[in-house]
C-alpha cells in the first residue's frame, strides 16, 4: 500500500556540517507542528488505515478464537509433549517483552543522555513497548495449565496456612518484573503527554472531546511553574525507569539461565538477552516509523537522519548478539560438558538447523550490512532488515527453547516438537493485538510528542515572529 | 478546573471499595461453615452424646481403624433401640427402612474435596479429640459444621502440635494430605 | 460410602447464599477464582443396612487367590476396597512365584470391570436366563448320549475342575476332553513322550542352571511360566554377583526380551532352529566322547557361536539348561538328547513334578475339526479357548462349526468364538469365583471370590455340573477333591477344615508329588537312540526345504508380547499402552525389518507394508528393529481381534492367518502409520546413564569407591525417616510389570495411541531401553526410570506456586491441587519423569479407558486422588502405602520393621530388583545396597543427589554386553 520513493524532504537534505544535527526538516512553524501532529487525529480515516485496521483486527479474532478453544479444551491443543513442556507459548512472551524494550531505552536512557534526536519517536516508541509488553503477559498466563489459578502466583493472605508463593522461582521474579515495568512504561508513557493533552483539549471542538481531554491533561496549565515541575517529574521517572530496561530481560533470561538444561544453564544470558532485546526492540521500532511516517505523513519529522540513528544502535546491538552466539559455543566447546556439546551441535546439525541458520543469518550476519552509511539511509533496505531482525530475534528464542528441551540429558525421553493450528493462531492473535492497539493510538493520541518536537523547532520560530 | 479531581477521586474510591469486597467475598468460597443440612431422620447427639453419654466411638467405630469414621449401619442402632420400648415417628421410620432392606440415606456435614486425604484413625490415634474438629457435637441436635475447615485451620492444629511436646507431634507436609 | 473420586464433576448444591452471591456478580475474575476451588455438593452418606463383620469402609481386606490371566496360574493376593477388589499382587508364600507378577497379571483386575463383558447368557444371539439355556441345552445333550461330545478348552490347571470333567466322560460314553492352546507345546509333549515315555512339559530349573541356552525361547516374556522363570533367572544372576558367572546364550530371529537379557544373542532364522540344536548336540556329543552317526556338519548355521555355548555348557555340565521354542517334537527331541547328554535332566529338567501349564495336543485338535467336518460331533463346548480367532485355520473351523448341532462357549464376552455358538454361557471372572490350580505337579493354589459377581454370569464347573444334573456350587466341590486328593498328602493339620481354612488363608499348599515318570538312567539318556536318529533325519529333511526360499521371500517368525500374549486380554486398556518391553511400542503390532530388508524394501519405520503368503494378506506398518535377522521378519501375534470390545476390536491385524506360513512376501503399500512409541531414541549416546561393572572390578572390592560430589547445597535436616530406592539392574529383565501395577496403584490415565504418538503418554514408571553393537551382536540395556526424588530437586526451585516440595522424610511431593499447571519443573527435571495432564482425562468420553465408565472407574484406588487437567503428576514413591503402613505401626505400637512398606513396582517385580526402605534405619536392606559398590545415582555430577539409586549390572566383558559406545542406532 505505500510506494516506495525517496520523500521530497530527502532530496535537497543537507550535507552533514559540523553544526549539531538539526532534527527536522523544513521549517515548521508550531502551528505547523501542532497541525501536523494532529492530522490523523482530526482528520478521517483513510483505506489504507481500515485495510490495515481490517486485517489487524481479524488476526486479533483468529488470536481469541485459539486462545478460547486451548483454555477450555486444554494444553493438549498444543504441539506439546512429555519432553517439550514450552515452545510457542515461552517463545512468543520472550520475543515481545524483547521487542517491548525499545521504548523505555528510547524515552528513558537516551533522555537522560539528552539525545534529541529522540523526541520524534519517543511517543510511538512508547506506545509499542505497552502493547508488546501487554501481548507478552498474555502467554505466561495462557500457558498455564489452569489460567484460572493464575492468581496463585500473587503473593497474598489466604485461608491456606497461608501459604505463600515460591520467591526461589524465576517464573515469580518475571511477574514482578513484567508488571512492575508495565506500570512504569505506562505513567512514563502517560505523564509525557500530558502537554499534548492540555493543546487537544484547547483546541477540541466537541465538548465530549473537551472533557475527556481535560481529564487527561490533569488541569494543565502551561504556566513556568508547572512546566518546571513538570521537568522534575519526567526526569525522575526516567531515573527510575532506566534500571528496568536492565532488569525486565535480565530477568526473563533466569528462567532459563537459572534451570539445569544444557543450552539454558548459561551465565551470558542476562546482558546476550539484554542486548538482544534491544536489538529487537530498535528493529520494530523501525519497522513501524518507517510505515508511519509515509503513510502519516511525518518524513518531515522522523527524518532518515533518525532512521540513520537507529540503525546505528541496531548495529551494535546486533553484533553484541552475534558476539553472544559465538561466545555460547566456545563454552560448550572448552568446557568438555558430553551434555552442553550435544545441545549445541544440535543445534547446528540437528532436526531444526534451519531455525537455527535463521536466526545467525538474520540477526549477526544481516546488520553487518549497516556498516555502510548509504544502507543506512536506505529506506527499503532498512525496512527488509529490520523485518529479517524481527524474524531472526523469534527464532533465536524458539531455538533456545526448543532445541534445549527436545533433547536433554537421557537419549530415551527425547523427542520432536511440531506446533499445532492452535498456537500459530495464538501467535497471529498476538500480532493482532499489537497492531490493532497501535492502529487505534495512531488515530487516538499523537503519536509525536508534540512539546519535545517545538522545543527543537522553537528558536527559528522566534525569529521569523 | 475542579471537575477531573473530583472525578479521579470517585472513581478511586469505587475501585477500592469494590475490590475490598471482592477480597471479602473470594476468601469465604468454598467455606461451608455453618452448614446443618436437615436429615431424613431427626438424630439428635444432644440426647444420644449429650444427655445419655453414648461414646462417639461406639457408633462412629471407623474412625478406630479407617480413615471413615463411618456412619453407624442401621443394626447399630438397633444394638439399643431393638430392646427400648419407646416409639417415635423416627424410630418408626427407620424400622420400615430396615424392613424394607434400605439403609438410611444421611446427608454428609463435614465435607472435604477429596484432593485432601484425611483419615481419622490417624488422628484418634493421636489421641485428638472428636470435638477439636466437630464441635460440641454432644450439644446439637442437629449437627453442624461449626469448623471453617480450611486448610489453614488444619495447619494451625499441626504448628501447635509441633511445639507443644505433649502429644505426638503432627507433621506439616503437603503430601501428609495431598496425593 | 457415596464418595466421589474426583473434584471436577459435582451435583451443583440446590441452596446456600454464598454460592449464589458470585451468581451475582457474573465477573471473570471471580468466575475463574471460583473454578479452582471445589464446591461442596450434597454428598450423603449411606452405611450398610447390616454391616458384616470383615469389612469396615476405608479398610482393605487382601484374599489370597489364584491368576486365571494365562495358564501359567500365579498365586496372588486380590486388595479390596469397601467390597471391590482394586489391586492384584503376587503372593509371597509361594515357593513357585514367590510374589511377582506379570503385567497382564497386574491388569486382570481391570478385566473384571471391563463393560465389554458379557452381562447374562445368550441363545441364539439373544439375551436369555439361565434356567431357559439349561432347557435348550440339557436335553440336547441327553440326545447326544450315543454321539461325540467335545469340550474344548485352552490348558486346565485346576485339578477340581479336571475331575469334574472326568466325571462327564464317565457320564457320557463319547464325551471328550481335548486342551487346545493357542501357543502350542504340544511339540514338547510328544518330544518327551518319545525320549522319556510320559507326555509331559518339564519343570525347568533356571535358578539351578549356570549356563542356559535358549533356542528361541522368551522364557522371561511369554514362555511356558515368565513370572517364576524370572524370578528364577533374576535369582541365579544375583548369586552369581561375584564368585561364579552365569552365562546365558541366545539363539534368535527377532529381538524378545530374554534375548536382550542374554550375555550373548546369536542371530537364527527360523530355519535354522532344528539345525543349530543338531550342532549344539553334535558340539555337546564330542565333548562327552558320544559317538553319533549320521549327523552330518551343517554350514547353514553359525558354528563358532554354538561351539562357545557348548563349551559353556560342557563346563557347567549337570548345571546347565538348553530350553527350545520350537513346536517340533523333532527339535525337542534333540534339546532332550543334549540336556540329557549334559545331565540336566533331573537338576535343570525336572519331570518327577513336571509342568501342568501347558497341556495342548495339537494332534487332537486337528482330528476334531475333521470329526467335527464329517459331522460325528454332535456337541462343542468351547472354554478358555478362543479358536476362531486364534487356530491357524480359522475359517476352516468356522465351517466345521456349523455341522455341529450344539455349540456352546464360555466365553466372558461374545468374541470370535462364541459369536458362532449357539449359546454363550458367559464364566465369571477369576475374582468372582471359586477355583483352584496346579500349575506345577504338586505346588496346588486356591482361588477365592473377591467380589459378589458383577453380571449374571455363571461359573463354568457349575454350568457343566447343572448339566450333568448334579446341583451348582463347584465350592462344595473344590473341598471334596481337596478332602480327597489333598488332605491326606499332608500331616500338618488334623482336621480336614483346619487344612482347608489356612490353604485358603495362605492360597498355596506346595508338596512333593510321587515321582511318577517311569524309570531313567543318566547312562540310557546319554547314549544316542532310535529318537534321536530320526529326529535328525526329520530336521535334515525340513532344513533343506527352508534351503529354497526366493530372494523376495522373507521367513516369518511369529511371537507373542509380553503385554497382549495370545490375545486374550486385548480389551485390557492398561495392556493396550503398556510399552512393549523391546520395541517400546504401544497400541498396535508391526512388521519388524531388518535394517538390511528395510534398506532392500526402500521402506522406514511407520511405512505401511503389504504382507501376504498365498490368498492370506495384512497390511501392518513397518518397524526397523534393531538386531533383527536379516532375512526374517517378526510379527506379533494377539492383535487384530475382531470382537474383543471398545478397546481391543481393531488393534492392529491378526498375524496367526499366517501360523501355517513358513515364507511371506512383502510389499511396500505408500501409506503411513506412525507408530505409537514411548521412546523413539535408541543410542545412550555415549552417556553414563546405565552402569556396568566387570566380575574382576567387582571382586576387588565391593565397597563403594566413588566418594560422594561436593554439594554447595546445606545438608536437609533429617526427619523422622529418608526413604530412598534401589533398582537392581543386575536384576531387572525390563518385563515392565512395574509399569502396570504403578498404573493400577496410582490411578494413572490410559490416553490412547494418537496422544502416545504425541508423546503423552502418562506412566508414572518407564522403562528405558537402549541399544548398542551391530544387528549380529545386538548389546541391550535396560533401565527402570521414575521420578528419582532428589534432595536438591530441579523442579521444586522453579515452581512459582510451591506445588512441588520436598517432604521431610525425602520425598519429592507434587501437589496436585496447587499444580497451574507452568510446566516449568517438566522442563527442569533432567530425568523428564514428570507427566503433564494435557486434557480432562477422567470423565472424557474422549479417553474412554478407566478413568469415564462408572464400571470401570470401580478400579480406582480411593487413597489416590484423580488429577485434573492441567496438573503435573509423577511418581509419589506410593505415599499412600507408606502412609498406610507407618499408621499400622503406630496403632499397633510396634516399630516399622524394614521391607513392611513396599512400593506398587516393587512389589510386583518377579525379579525383586526394586528394593525400598528407610535410609535412617542403618541395617535395611536399602540402605545396606547404597552402601555398596555397585550403588549410582543417575546424573550424579548434577548435585541432585537423588534418593532413588541404581545398583550397576555385572558383565564378563562390557565392550561386549553394553551398549555403551556410540552407535549408528
Amino acid at each position: 500500500m505505500i510506494a516506495w520513493s525517496a520523500p521530497a524532504a530527502d532530496r535537497h537534505a543537507e550535507p552533514p556540517s559540523r553544526r549539531r544535527t538539526r532534527w527536522i526538516d523544513g521549517d515548521p512553524t508550531l502551528r505547523d507542528i501542532t497541525d501536523d501532529v494532529m492530522r490523523p487525529l482530526t482528520s478521517r480515516p483513510g483505506a489504507a488505515w481500515w485495510a490495515a485496521f481490517a486485517v489487524a483486527a481479524s488476526a486479533l479474532a483468529i488470536g481469541a478464537a485459539s486462545v478460547t478453544y486451548e483454555v477450555t479444551t486444554g494444553i493438549g491443543t498444543w504441539g506439546l509433549n512429555k519432553t517439550v513442556g514450552w515452545a510457542f507459548d515461552i517463545t512468543n512472551f520472550v520475543f515481545w517483552v524483547g521487542i517491548g524494550h525499545a521504548g523505555t531505552l528510547i524515552s528513558a536512557i537516551l533522555l537522560l543522555l539528552r539525545q534529541q534526536w529522540r523526541t520524534a519517536i519517543s511517543r510511538s516508541a512508547e506506545a509499542m513497548t505497552i502493547f508488546a509488553v501487554m501481548c507478552a503477559a498474555m502467554f505466561p498466563l495462557i500457558h498455564m495449565g489452569r489460567p484460572w489459578l493464575a492468581f496463585w502466583v500473587l503473593p497474598y493472605p489466604n485461608s491456606r496456612g497461608p501459604l505463600w508463593v515460591n520467591f526461589r522461582s524465576p517464573l515469580l521474579w518475571d511477574v514482578f518484573a513484567i508488571n512492575t515495568y508495565l506500570t512504569i512504561s505506562l505513567v512514563f508513557w502517560y505523564v509525557g503527554m500530558i502537554p499534548d493533552f492540555a493543546t487537544l483539549r484547547d483546541r477540541a471542538q466537541s465538548p465530549l472531546r473537551r472533557f475527556a481531554y481535560s481529564m487527561l491533561s490533569l488541569g494543565w496549565d502551561g504556566s513556568a511553574r508547572t512546566w518546571s515541575r513538570y521537568e522534575t517529574a519526567s526526569t525522575l521517572l526516567a531515573g527510575l525507569a532506566t534500571p528496568l530496561v536492565i532488569s525486565v530481560h535480565t530477568i526473563v533470561s533466569m528462567d532459563f539461565a537459572t534451570s539445569v538444561l544444557p543450552g539454558w544453564h548459561a551465565t551470558i544470558f542476562p546482558p546476550y538477552f539484554v542486548a538482544g532485546a534491544v536489538f529487537s526492540g530498535f528493529a520494530m521500532v523501525l519497522t513501524l516509523l518507517i510505515i508511519v511516517r509515509r503513510v502519516m505523513r511525518l518524513e518531515r519529522y522522523i527524518t532518515l537522519r533518525h532512521l540513520d540513528a537507529m540503525a546505528k544502535i541496531m548495529l551494535l546491538t546486533g553484533s553484541i548478539v552475534g558476539l553472544a552466539y559465538a561466545t555460547e559455543f566456545y563454552n560448550a566447546w572448552y568446557g568438555h560438558n558430553v551434555y552442553e556439546r550435544a545441545v549445541f551441535l544440535n543445534r547446528v546439525t540437528g532436526p531444526y538447523a534451519w531455525g537455527f541458520w535463521i536466526m545467525v543469518g538474520c540477526n549477526a550476519c544481516a546488520p553487518q550490512l549497516l556498516w555502510i552509511r548509504r544502507l543506512r539511509r536506505n529506506v527499503p533496505i532498512l525496512f527488509a532488515l529490520s523485518i529479517a531482525v524481527n524474524v531472526g530475534m523469534w527464532f533465536e528464542r524458539f531455538i533456545i527453547i526448543v532445541t534445549s528441551l527436545h533433547r536433554s540429558f537421557l537419549p530415551s525421553t527425547w523427542t520432536m516438537y511440531r506446533p499445532s493450528m492452535i498456537e500459530v493462531g495464538t501467535l497471529i492473535g498476538s500480532f493482532g493485538l499489537f497492531f490493532t492497539c497501535f492502529l487505534l493510538f495512531v488515530r487516538l493520541l499523537p503519536m509525536i510528542a508534540m512539546w519535545e518536537v517545538k522545543a527543537l523547532a522553537g528558536h527559528r520560530d522566534e525569529a521569523t515572529r | 478546573m475542579v471537575s477531573w479531581q473530583l472525578a479521579a477521586a470517585t472513581a478511586a474510591l469505587t475501585c477500592a471499595i469494590a475490590a475490598a469486597v471482592l477480597a471479602r467475598e473470594l476468601s469465604r468460597v468454598g467455606v461451608h461453615q455453618g452448614y446443618a443440612p436437615a436429615q431424613p431422620i431427626a438424630f439428635s447427639h444432644k440426647l444420644h452424646a449429650g444427655d445419655f453419654r453414648v461414646p462417639c466411638l461406639y457408633c462412629h467405630f471407623g474412625a478406630r481403624t479407617s480413615r471413615h469414621a463411618g456412619i453407624p449401619p442401621a443394626n447399630v442402632c438397633m444394638n439399643c433401640h431393638g430392646l427400648l420400648q419407646k416409639q417415635t415417628t423416627d424410630l418408626e421410620l427407620l424400622k420400615e427402612l430396615i424392613d424394607q432392606q434400605r439403609p438410611v440415606a444421611w446427608i454428609k456435614v463435614h465435607n472435604l474435596p477429596d484432593f485432601v486425604y484425611f483419615n481419622h484413625s490417624q488422628h484418634v490415634t493421636a489421641h485428638v479429640e472428636c470435638q477439636a474438629c466437630h464441635g460440641h457435637v454432644e450439644r446439637m441436635t442437629r449437627v453442624e459444621q461449626q469448623a471453617p475447615l480450611t486448610m489453614g485451620w488444619c495447619i494451625d492444629c499441626h504448628r501447635q502440635r509441633r511445639t507443644d511436646f505433649t502429644v505426638p507431634a503432627a507433621n506439616l507436609d503437603c503430601g501428609k494430605c495431598h496425593y | 460410602m457415596a464418595e466421589p473420586l474426583t473434584f471436577w464433576r459435582e451435583r451443583p448444591e440446590a441452596d446456600t447464599s454464598r454460592r449464589d452471591f458470585l451468581t451475582r456478580i457474573g465477573f471473570t475474575l471471580a468466575a475463574s477464582a471460583l473454578a479452582g476451588c471445589s464446591r461442596g455438593p450434597v454428598q450423603q452418606a449411606i452405611p450398610f443396612l447390616n454391616k458384616p463383620e470383615e469389612i469396615t469402609p476405608g479398610v482393605a481386606s487382601w484374599y489370597a487367590t489364584t491368576c486365571g490371566g494365562c495358564s501359567s496360574a500365579c498365586a496372588l493376593l486380590a486388595k479390596t476396597r469397601d467390597g471391590r477388589p482394586i489391586k492384584i499382587e503376587g503372593n509371597a508364600e509361594s515357593r513357585l512365584f514367590g510374589g511377582g507378577t506379570c503385567a497382564a497379571g497386574q491388569a486382570t483386575v481391570l478385566s473384571l470391570y471391563d463393560p465389554d463383558r458379557a452381562r447374562g447368557p445368550v441363545w441364539r444371539g439373544n439375551a436369555t436366563t439361565w434356567e431357559a439355556i439349561d432347557k435348550e441345552i440339557q436335553p440336547r445333550l441327553t440326545a447326544a448320549a450315543e454321539r461325540r461330545v467335545v469340550l474344548l478348552s485352552g490348558t486346565i490347571t485346576s485339578p477340581s475342575t479336571r475331575a469334574l470333567i472326568a466325571e462327564w466322560s464317565s457320564r457320557f460314553p463319547h464325551f471328550s476332553h481335548i486342551v487346545y492352546d493357542a501357543v502350542s507345546f504340544s511339540g514338547l509333549r510328544e518330544a518327551t513322550r518319545r525320549v522319556f515315555g510320559v507326555a509331559a512339559v518339564p519343570h525347568f530349573r533356571f535358578d539351578e542352571a549356570n549356563t542356559i541356552v535358549g533356542l528361541d525361547a522368551d522364557f522371561l516374556g511369554t514362555w511356558l511360566s515368565p513370572v517364576e522363570f524370572t524370578r528364577q533367572y533374576a535369582g541365579r544372576r544375583r548369586r552369581a554377583l561375584d564368585q561364579d558367572r552365569v552365562r546365558h546364550h541366545h539363539f534368535e530371529a527377532g529381538v524378545s526380551l530374554t534375548g536382550s537379557n542374554a550375555d550373548r544373542r546369536i542371530l537364527m532364522p527360523p530355519s535354522a532352529h532344528g539345525a543349530t540344536a543338531l550342532a549344539l548336540l553334535r558340539q555337546i556329543a564330542a565333548r562327552a566322547g558320544v559317538a553319533i552317526d549320521g549327523l552330518a556338519l551343517d554350514a547353514t548355521v553359525d558354528n563358532n557361536a554354538i561351539a562357545v555355548a557348548a563349551d559353556d555348557l560342557w563346563r557347567d555340565r549337570g548345571h546347565s539348561l538348553v530350553v527350545s521354542g520350537s513346536n517340533e517334537p523333532s527339535v525337542q527331541v534333540i534339546v532332550h538328547a543334549i540336556n540329557g547328554v549334559l545331565g540336566n535332566v533331573g537338576t535343570t529338567v525336572d519331570l518327577d513334578a513336571p509342568s501342568l501349564q501347558k497341556q495342548g495336543d495339537d494332534a487332537a485338535v486337528a482330528a476334531l475339526v475333521d470329526d467335527m467336518e464329517r459331522g460325528d460331533v454332535h456337541a462343542l463346548l468351547v472354554y478358555g479357548a478362543n479358536p476362531v480367532y486364534d487356530y491357524r485355520e480359522a475359517s476352516r473351523f468356522v465351517r466345521a462349526m456349523e455341522s455341529v448341532a450344539l455349540t456352546v462357549s464360555f466365553a466372558d464376552r461374545v468374541d470370535e468364538t462364541a459369536a458362532h455358538c449357539h449359546a454363550v454361557c458367559p464364566d465369571h471372572h477369576f475374582l468372582e469365583a471359586w477355583g483352584d490350580a496346579e500349575p506345577v505337579a504338586g505346588s496346588f493354589s486356591l482361588a477365592q471370590p473377591t467380589i459378589a459377581p458383577l453380571f449374571d454370569t455363571r461359573a463354568v464347573q457349575d454350568s457343566l455340573l447343572v448339566w450333568l444334573g448334579r446341583a451348582p456350587g463347584f465350592y462344595g466341590y473344590i473341598r471334596e477333591t481337596w478332602r480327597r486328593d489333598r488332605f491326606p498328602r499332608q500331616t500338618r493339620y488334623q482336621s480336614f477344615d483346619e487344612f482347608w481354612d489356612h490353604s485358603l488363608h495362605d492360597g498355596v499348599f506346595e508338596t512333593r508329588p510321587a515321582p511318577v515318570a517311569p524309570s531313567r538312567s543318566p547312562e540310557r539318556l546319554a547314549l544316542p537312540t532310535d529318537a534321536w536318529r530320526a529326529a535328525a533325519s526329520e530336521i535334515e529333511r525340513g532344513s533343506r526345504d527352508a534351503a529354497n526360499r526366493s530372494s523376495t521371500e522373507y521367513e516369518l517368525h511369529l511371537y507373542e508380547t509380553v503385554a497382549l500374549g495370545d490375545g486374550r486380554h486385548a480389551n485390557n486398556p492398561w495392556l493396550q499402552e503398556l510399552p512393549d518391553p523391546v520395541s517400546k511400542i504401544t497400541w498396535g503390532n508391526f512388521v519388524a525389518v531388518s535394517a538390511a530388508a528395510a534398506g532392500r524394501l526402500g521402506v522406514e519405520s511407520g511405512d505401511v507394508l503389504r504382507v501376504s503368503s498365498g490368498d492370506r494378506v495384512v497390511e501392518l506398518p513397518a518397524f526397523v528393529q534393531p538386531g533383527q535377522s536379516s532375512d526374517t521378519v517378526s510379527i506379533a501375534r494377539g492383535y487384530g481381534r475382531e470382537r474383543a470390545g471398545r478397546v481391543g476390536t481393531g488393534v492392529g491385524a491378526n498375524a496367526v492367518r499366517f501360523a501355517a506360513a513358513r515364507v511371506v512376501t512383502l510389499a511396500k503399500t505408500g501409506r503411513q502409520q506412525a507408530l505409537a512409541a514411548t521412546q523413539t531414541h535408541h543410542s545412550v549416546e555415549g552417556r553414563p546413564i546405565v552402569r556396568t561393572l566387570t566380575r574382576d572390578q567387582l571382586r576387588q572390592h565391593d565397597a563403594a569407591v566413588e566418594a560422594p560430589l561436593a554439594t554447595l547445597y546445606p545438608p536437609r535436616e533429617g526427619g523422622q525417616h529418608h526413604w530412598a530406592m534401589a533398582v537392581d539392574l543386575n536384576a531387572c529383565t525390563g518385563c515392565s510389570a512395574c509399569v502396570t501395577a504403578c498404573q493400577a496403584e496410582n490411578n494413572v490415565p490410559v490416553v490412547g495411541a494418537d496422544e502416545v504418538r504425541r508423546g503423552r503418554e502418562m506412566h508414572w514408571i518407564r522403562v528405558d531401553r537402549y541399544y548398542g553393537g551391530t544387528d549380529a551382536q545386538l548389546t541391550t540395556a535396560v533401565q527402570p526410570m521414575m521420578c528419582q526424588h532428589c534432595e536438591n530437586a530441579p523442579c521444586e526451585t522453579v515452581c512459582p506456586v510451591l506445588a512441588t516440595v520436598h517432604s521431610s522424610d525425602g520425598i519429592n511431593q507434587q501437589v496436585y491441587n496447587r499444580c497451574v499447571g507452568t510446566r516449568y519443573c517438566e522442563n527442569n527435571c533432567p530425568y523428564k519423569v514428570r507427566r503433564f495432564n494435557w486434557f480432562q482425562y477422567a470423565g472424557n468420553e474422549r479417553f474412554d479407558y478407566t478413568l469415564t465408565d462408572p464400571l470401570e472407574r470401580m478400579v480406582l484406588n480411593p487413597d489416590v486422588v484423580v488429577r485434573a487437567r492441567g496438573v503435573m503428576e509423577k511418581c509419589s514413591l506410593c505415599v499412600q502405602r507408606i502412609q498406610t503402613e507407618k499408621l499400622a505401626a503406630r496403632r499397633e505400637d510396634r516399630p516399622l520393621a524394614d521391607g513392611r512398606i513396599q512400593t506398587a513396582c516393587g512389589q510386583s517385580c518377579p525379579a525383586d530388583a526394586i528394593v525400598f526402605g528407610d535410609l535412617n534405619d542403618p541395617n535395611s536392606r536399602v540402605a545396606k545396597l547404597r552402601a555398596g559398590r555397585r550403588h549410582y545415582t543417575v546424573l550424579e555430577e548434577l548435585g541432585t543427589r537423588p534418593n532413588v539409586g541404581y545398583l550397576m549390572r555385572v558383565v564378563d566383558d562390557e565392550r561386549e554386553q553394553t551398549p555403551h559406545t556410540e552407535t549408528r542406532l
